[in-house]
């Protein structure tokens, strides 16, 4: 495999992570970045297809930097072309907002039913007050308030990730409208500061893809991302 | 597709749960069999909900409404089922696998298997190995269907079916596996049997367990 220095990085990551990886980008260290829609991962496959359109119209061969996790299997089946495939070995978003597998692995084991929000996802709207109000313009109260029961009702926890305290304070009063209406379920809420540790690894690696380790995929040009690949 | 079984699969994929109760009634009325309104009915329209749903077409509020109108159906046509002697196509154990609360998928292939004619034992979410072991050993199945959501608890499936061959049982049943990302390049390298896309293709895996599809 060819050393990174020698093929221009491109990223192409979901919007959950942009403040996170632009605020830590070396400069000049990427060609060309892509922010992706949230939520893609909601219809995997519309995942699949929209990243894999970005990757096709990259001129040259580069290193393709995925801000991504397995997502629902959204990134399975994604082809290198004739790039070099770089992504975190997590499963979704939530373990590289926590910092590392390990750690989002330790959560999930000690309280299985937590809905994690980001400000990411406060801004975009993708939690369950919006997703209630959604369904309730749509389909009524009555059967609105039923089909969140039905998809909710096993869940335990809300956790609200932040990065720092500032964004912590921001967010949280959003945090806690959402918070309120989970209540109807027995949630609880929690805050978290996430940890920017895996995204910094992500951003290095990048810079010098010999660095890799088991907490990232690497797939060589001509393959194909799979989901084998991230199970451990 | 005579007129009526064609309105009861559009009422399924439109989730119409108030008017299912009448149209099955219609259906039968008209000297239908139970089983033909089941399957060239009922079933027609979930199939077609599966794959609306894959392909993104459908969501998971309409799922749940079309799930809804299936079980309004089947309140009607399970006694008539029953009463026909449909014989009993054997037993299922299922569960959401440890660590994953997500249910509704689970709920179908339940419902569905139901209405096909099995026994099904359904364990619940967040369901350990040990507990699907002593349902094994309790209901003796022919079929035991797992159910995950999450790639993180999809990794419980491995564990549950090497929980059931430490514990002798494997080779006494058929192990199914299902869920969104659940393939069948998983199902192979887990050890199961068989897996299923959506519901209907879980229950048809069911049936060809017990040779009867």
């Amino acid at each position: 495999m060819a050393p990174s220095e020698q093929l221009p990085v491109v990223l192409i990551a979901c919007k959950v992570f942009q403040s996170l990886l632009a605020e830590r980008m070396p400069p000049g260290l990427c060609e060309q970045v892509t922010f992706m829609d949230y939520g893609l991962h909601r219809v995997p496959s519309n995942l699949t297809w929209s990243v894999q359109e970005v990757i096709d119209n990259i001129e040259q061969p580069s290193l393709v930097v995925l801000g991504y996790g397995l997502c629902g299997n959204g990134l399975n089946g994604i082809k290198a072309g004739p790039h070099t495939l770089l992504v975190p070995r997590a499963d979704d978003c939530i373990a590289i907002l926590l910092g590392s597998y390990k750690k989002y692995i330790q959560e999930f084991e000690a309280h299985p039913g937590t809905y994690y929000l980001t400000k990411g996802w406060l801004e975009s709207g993708s939690n369950p007050l919006q997703e209630y109000q959604e369904y309730r313009e749509k389909y009524g109260e009555e059967s609105a308030g039923w089909i969140m029961d039905q998809q909710y009702q096993h869940y335990e926890r809300l956790v609200f990730v932040a990065h720092d305290q500032e964004d912590l304070e921001k967010y949280r009063p959003q945090a806690l409208e959402v918070a309120q209406y989970c209540e109807r379920w027995g949630m609880r809420y929690e805050e978290m500061l996430g940890s920017d540790v895996f995204v910094r690894r992500l951003l290095e690696i990048a810079a010098a893809l010999d660095k890799t380790d088991e907490e990232f995929v690497v797939v060589p040009p001509g393959g194909q991302i799979r989901q084998s690949q991230f199970i451990r | 597709m005579s007129e009526i079984l064609e309105k009861i699969s559009t009422a399924i994929i439109e989730g119409d749960a108030d008017s299912a109760p009448g149209l099955v009634q219609k259906a039968l009325d008209q000297g239908l069999a139970p089983k033909t309104v089941l399957d060239d009915g009922m079933v027609v329209g979930m199939n077609e909900v599966g794959a609306r749903f894959k392909r993104g077409d459908m969501f998971v509020p309409e799922v749940l409404m079309s799930a809804d109108t299936m079980q309004a159906g089947l309140v009607v046509l399970r006694p008539l089922l029953a009463a026909a002697g449909v014989k009993m196509l054997g037993t299922v154990v299922l569960g959401t696998v440890k660590g994953d609360l997500h249910d509704i998928g689970k709920n179908l292939v339940g419902m569905m298997c139901e209405g096909a004619g099995f026994e099904v034992v359904d364990l619940g979410f967040n369901v350990p190995p040990e507990k699907f072991i002593s349902a094994i050993k309790e209901h003796q199945p022919d079929v035991v269907g797992m159910s995950a959501l999450l790639t993180t608890t999809m990794r419980s499936m491995g564990h549950t079916i090497k929980a059931i061959e430490e514990a002798g049982l494997r080779d006494q049943l058929k192990i199914m596996v299902g869920g969104a990302p659940v393939d069948r390049d998983f199902a192979e390298r887990i050890g199961a049997d068989g897996y299923g896309s959506n519901a209907v293709a879980g229950v048809e895996q069911a049936k060809r367990f017990v040779g009867t599809a």
